[in-house]
């Protein structure tokens, strides 16, 4: 109840970008989170792309003053709970991938889908990237390159959104 | 906070900008977090019994990510066809009478094993507990080749006990949580097992490749006599693995001039990635506290393989008959004690019949 109401109070100032809902970014990586505890397997599992980290980055791109570095590095703690693995391999990977979404937000908003859709693929080759390194320092062997398959459904899969009607570029405009 | 706002509406600062700490700040301070949980939970303890209780909260999504997949197998087999039953009834049935003699024989041979070990006062073989667990979903991280059962530490799923197939050994629990357990495969980089070659006794230790679903023999000479198709078992000595389960079938063996080291390449034989239903086997030394209940047991060798020398006992002395169950448990220890007495005379009969 009291967010609600410093929501309300804060309505005419914060929300110049989106009036978007805090329990809408929950409901909405909860569901990111379901898709993650699907029963994978087989070749599916080396195409899953990674839904949690799609849906920060939407979030971050649409509404950074609800969604930050600390709701991803949180949500990462529990991804690294559903994989079993070391704690905090994710909650790193989608820190720093959430630092460079972050700084580039503001421009980012400005480009048009297909610079978007690169930029995504960008990131989350970076989310990637990291859990390659924690990996490799906990002696893991290599995949080959098959290992960033996921980047790629993940951008298929942003472009898919994209194209349903999702939209994060201008938002000035999209409403 | 409320405030702070309103002080803005003064100063024209849109607060489109008041972001709170900045983003560096913020990375630094998570990052310096994440490596700190990483460096606790890979060196020291005391997150395992915290990701136990968090799996806890975990368990109602898992449910209901699972649901689909569960709705859609138990349609399909409702709807299964009247043939496909039948053949695997006809099948069954073929299984489980070309199975009856070998596992008549092999409870005669328990007991006159038992009995000659008594007799030689060697220590006595362990004693297994198995339970049926049903494999919930395949590890989700790519590096690993993990499973997750649907047994825990509520159903005494310990760490260590093999996992097994109808096949074979396919693997270890290597962590536990309440109601569920992860199953490290043979194929895993990380896991060992101690094997020994069926043919002539060799023993070995077998490595998981990791990639491409074999086991490698790492360490042997190059002119160690083992040949492609060799079937290695586990040897059992380890305290973990039961002996004698099926492990791997050598496929491809690979010497070169220049190393001392034979290549080994070897296939599971357990059907790894084809099973729903997998056998959790627990060793413990006999008279162990530790005893699953009985009800979660669809299978349970242990019990069966008991049986023989209760049985036999019983008609050696008519007096040990009796109808409760905690008596029975009770007269079997007693029986099994003064074994060498008793029980030498009813399995003698049994001899030749075993030695074929």
């Amino acid at each position: 109840m009291k967010c609600q109401q410093q929501q309300l109070l804060l309505a005419p100032q914060t929300n110049l970008m989106h009036k978007t809902k805090l329990k809408s970014i929950y409901l909405s990586l909860l569901v990111a989170f379901i898709c993650l505890l699907l029963p994978w397997s087989g070749f599916a599992l080396k195409l899953r792309p990674d839904f949690v980290l799609l849906v920060i980055i939407f979030w971050i791109l649409r509404a950074p003053n609800r969604c930050n570095i600390g709701t991803a590095w949180f949500i990462g703690l529990w991804v690294d709970l559903a994989t079993g693995g070391v704690f905090g391999q994710h909650a790193l990977a989608y820190t720093v991938t959430t630092f460079v979404a972050v700084i580039y937000q503001r421009r980012l908003v400005l480009f048009s889908n297909s610079q978007q859709l690169v930029y995504v693929l960008l990131l989350l080759v970076i989310s990637q990237l990291t859990l390659l390194t924690v990996k490799t320092f906990e002696g893991s062997e290599s995949l080959g390159w098959a290992y960033f398959l996921p980047s790629i459904t993940g951008v298929i899969l942003w472009q898919i959104a994209v194209a349903l009607g999702l939209n994060t570029s201008r938002p000035s405009r999209s409403k | 906070m409320a405030g702070y706002h309103q002080n803005l509406d003064q100063q024209q600062a849109p607060a489109f900008f008041a972001r709170g700490p900045s983003p560096l700040a913020r990375l630094a301070f998570f990052t310096a977090l994440s490596l700190a949980l990483m460096a606790t939970d890979s060196r020291l303890q005391y997150l395992s019994s915290m990701r136990e209780h968090l799996m806890v909260v975990l368990q109602p999504l898992q449910l209901i990510a699972n649901a689909p997949s569960m709705f859609y197998e138990s349609t399909n087999e409702y709807f299964s066809t009247h043939h496909r039953l039948l053949s695997e009834n006809q099948l069954l049935r073929k299984q489980a009478l070309t199975q009856a003699i070998p596992l008549q024989k092999m409870k005669a041979l328990e007991l006159e094993n038992s009995n000659l070990r008594q007799l030689l006062d060697a220590n006595q073989s362990l004693e297994e507990f198995s339970q049926l667990g049903e494999i919930l979903h395949v590890g989700r991280d790519p590096f690993t080749k993990k499973i997750v059962v649907n047994r825990g530490s509520v159903h005494h799923v310990m760490d260590g006990a093999a996992v097994v197939d109808a096949k074979g050994v396919i693997g270890q629990v290597t962590r536990t949580y309440p109601v569920s357990s992860e199953v490290t495969l043979i194929t895993d980089k990380s896991l060992t097992i101690p094997i020994q070659i069926e043919r002539n006794g060799l023993r070995a230790i077998a490595f998981g490749h990791g990639r491409d679903n074999t086991l490698d023999l790492p360490f042997l000479p190059a002119n160690v006599d083992i040949k492609p198709g060799d079937k290695l078992i586990t040897s059992g000595i380890d305290g973990i693995y039961p002996k004698g389960l099926a492990v791997a079938t050598v496929t491809d063996i690979q010497t070169t001039q220049d190393s001392p080291f034979a290549r080994i390449v070897c296939v599971p034989t357990g059907g790894i990635e084809n099973h729903k239903q997998v056998l959790l086997v627990s060793i413990s030394p006999t008279g162990s506290t530790i005893k699953p209940d009985i009800s979660n047991n669809p299978s349970k060798p242990s019990t069966s393989s008991q049986q023989p020398i209760n049985t036999s006992a019983n008609n050696a002395k008519p007096k040990a008959t009796s109808s409760g169950v905690m008596n029975e448990s009770n007269q079997l220890k007693k029986i099994t004690n003064e074994v060498p007495a008793t029980t030498v005379a009813p399995s003698t009969p049994n001899k030749p019949h075993a030695q074929d």
